[in-house]
């Protein structure tokens, strides 16, 4: 079973990634802050990291940066609340990019081909 | 003595004196001035006073005397004569000059002036003339222009059109910068290749004579131990002028004239002559080049300037940028995150309800209102991007191959297939990479709808002069241009999603970048977008 790691500031977005995600068979940890999520990166091994691009008063693409950086073997979906960061180059470190919906049909899509590639990378 | 001869008489008949022409009949009655302009110089009158001599008359000698004093004066006075028309001529030609120098500030055009009266007949009527002019920064005296005929056959041709035309100097000046600067730069370009001589090679005839600053008369040239052999063969005539070229104490150039075709004497005159008109030549060149500094100078200034306000444009422009960014960053977090929770929270209702589920109705309103809040607020935000493009250079291919990547799961599953033939030697293009990827995947999507059987949509790239054509080809949709361009409209069509900006969003932004956006609805070939994009900064609106 894939460990998620959902970074999030607002609790109700966590929460129903959880919800959806455990749904779709994932094990998910759920952080409000850069902080929190390098304190439970610390401590656990996650395969994937969704991670929000504005948290609260801290931004999501320093934390992609610090990921990249040292835990590179860990994919990244970037979620935003626009699309703009799509196609912004610092965004361009992730492995993966969503717009927030509450559709999560793209999110979960989104997943599985970063987790497959990944898998095909391990072989 | 005879009293009854020609000269003595009052009047004489029409005929009788052939010294007198039909145009002259009013000195038939006058007879002092026929006297004195006919008579003295008349034979009859000299065999007259020669016999009076015979004649020991004691006046006799004195009357020659009188006589031989009178005919003196009389050729000094024509001579004078001859010499201020000359002068008159001189002067009224140099002041024609003078005009035409001291009113231009176009080197070419005071070049061509100078040259021009060098070698004209009603100027100093050189055959041949180069201009050597001063580069400071090099310290080198550089062929610069020639003018004149190359051989006795051209010098008729040339002689003959002039003559022909009576053209003034102004107009021979002109006529040779309109028609015959280039030409002349050019037949005489393999001479004034050769005419590049060092300032610093102070024993050159040449340096030396732009040091004295007079003008020198190189005579014997081919065995004239001062010049070199070389320039004597590469101007093939024995005798030619130097001419300095100075203002003030400035030493602007050299002015090398001969007489190539009639190998004419060059006198002390032609030197005082194209002495003093070398003067104003000189400070007219210098003044030319001087202003063509200052252009240059100006053109650069003005370039600073424009850069200045392009930089304090782009300034209140990324202020604004900043501005309308915190702005819709507010909008998308505070809006977009309760959407996505109640829209995800509906949804998962929505799948965990049962089909009699009497809610389900309800829950699926709120699903279906979200998704279309969610892409209302896209293309907003979307908007409010397109206000202020950041432009770069970027790659063509990369910018398709992104639009390709993003769409195809979509395109896919609708069962469209895509092509991107990418053109030979396709440049950077100068867009806003966010939006130019954002219109491109609107375009695609849009043509998702299609019901043609073709689903294929191909997308071509092709170098031009205008700029990189892309041409997006969806046989798929047929639509009549009226509702294409209906489609253009902002706000024109609300569909399931969205607010309907769509294909009017992507017009507004690359219009905004300058960029020309077609869309023909080309029944039954389908829909073709064709968007041009700028290769450089210049072609931007």
């Amino acid at each position: 079973m894939s460990r998620l790691l959902v970074v999030d500031d607002e609790a109700n977005i966590r929460l129903l990634y959880a919800e959806e995600l455990k749904d779709e068979g994932y094990e998910v940890e759920t952080a409000a802050s850069s902080a929190e999520a390098v304190e439970k990166l610390q401590l656990a091994t996650f395969d994937l990291a969704i991670l929000d691009i504005k948290l609260k008063n801290e931004s999501g693409i320093e934390l992609l940066q610090k990921l990249v950086k040292e835990r590179h073997e860990m994919p990244v979906i970037l979620c935003s609340a626009f699309s703009c960061y799509k196609d912004d180059f610092s965004a361009w470190l992730a492995d993966g990019y969503v717009v927030k919906s509450g559709d999560l049909t793209e999110l979960k899509q989104e997943i599985s081909r970063v987790l497959a590639k990944k898998a095909l990378k391990a072989k | 003595m005879d009293s009854d001869f020609c000269w003595n008489r009052d009047c004489i008949a029409q005929g009788e004196c052939l010294n007198i022409h039909n145009d002259e009949k009013e000195l038939l009655d006058l007879k002092e001035q026929r006297q004195l302009q006919k008579c003295i110089e008349c034979d009859r009158l000299a065999a007259d006073i020669a016999r009076f001599q015979d004649s020991s008359n004691p006046l006799s000698p004195i009357l020659s005397l009188l006589l031989s004093e009178y005919q003196r004066q009389k050729n000094q006075i024509q001579s004078l004569g001859n010499f201020l028309d000359t002068k008159t001529l001189e002067i009224r030609f140099l002041h024609e000059l003078g005009y035409v120098l001291q009113s231009s500030v176009d080197l070419d055009e005071v070049l061509s002036v100078a040259l021009t009266a060098i070698t004209a007949g009603k100027g100093f009527g050189m055959n041949r003339a180069f201009l050597l002019l001063k580069d400071r920064e090099t310290g080198l005296l550089n062929g610069y222009l020639g003018i004149g005929p190359r051989t006795l056959e051209e010098a008729g041709q040339v002689w003959n059109e002039i003559s022909s035309k009576d053209m003034d100097l102004k107009s021979l000046a002109q006529n040779f910068r309109l028609n015959k600067l280039s030409s002349e730069r050019a037949k005489f370009h393999d001479i004034l290749e050769q005419l590049t001589i060092p300032i610093s090679d102070t024993n050159h005839i040449i340096v030396k004579a732009l040091a004295s600053q007079h003008p020198v008369l190189i005579e014997d040239a081919f065995n004239n131990p001062d010049v070199p052999a070389e320039l004597a063969r590469l101007l093939g005539v024995d005798t030619f002028l130097l001419m300095p070229l100075i203002s003030r104490t400035r030493r602007i150039g050299m002015i090398i004239a001969d007489n190539f075709i009639t190998h004419r004497r060059i006198s002390d005159d032609d030197m005082r002559s194209l002495e003093s008109f070398s003067f104003p030549v000189a400070f007219a060149i210098e003044r030319a080049a001087l202003y063509d500094k200052l252009q240059v100078e100006l053109n650069r200034v003005t370039e600073a300037g424009k850069k200045l306000k392009e930089q304090q444009d782009l300034i209140v422009r990324m202020e604004n940028m900043a501005l309308v960014g915190r702005i819709t960053s507010s909008i998308a977090h505070s809006v977009r995150n309760p959407l996505m929770v109640i829209g995800g929270f509906a949804r998962s209702m929505l799948k965990n309800s049962s089909e009699s589920d009497p809610r389900r109705t309800f829950i699926e309103s709120i699903v279906a209102e979200t998704r279309h809040l969610e892409g209302v607020l896209d293309e907003i935000l979307n908007y409010s991007d397109s206000l202020y493009p950041t432009r770069d250079f970027w790659d063509v291919n990369q910018l398709i191959e992104t639009a390709l990547r993003d769409t195809s799961d979509l395109l896919t599953a609708e069962g469209y297939g895509t092509i991107y033939t990418p053109g030979d030697h396709i440049p950077p293009v100068y867009i806003d990479f966010k939006q130019l990827s954002y219109s491109l995947r609107t375009i695609l999507q849009s043509d998702i709808s299609g019901v043609g059987e073709d689903k294929t949509i191909t997308i071509t790239s092709e170098n031009r002069e205008s700029g990189v054509v892309l041409v997006v080809k969806d046989r798929s949709r047929n639509i009549t241009q009226a509702e294409l361009d209906h489609l253009l409209i902002p706000f024109s069509e609300t569909r399931d999603l969205g607010a309907g900006l769509g294909l009017a969003l992507c017009k507004t932004m690359l219009e905004k970048q300058g960029i020309p956006f077609l869309a023909i609805a080309d029944e039954p070939e389908g829909i073709r977008y064709i968007i041009t994009l700028p290769t450089h900064k210049e072609e931007q609106s």
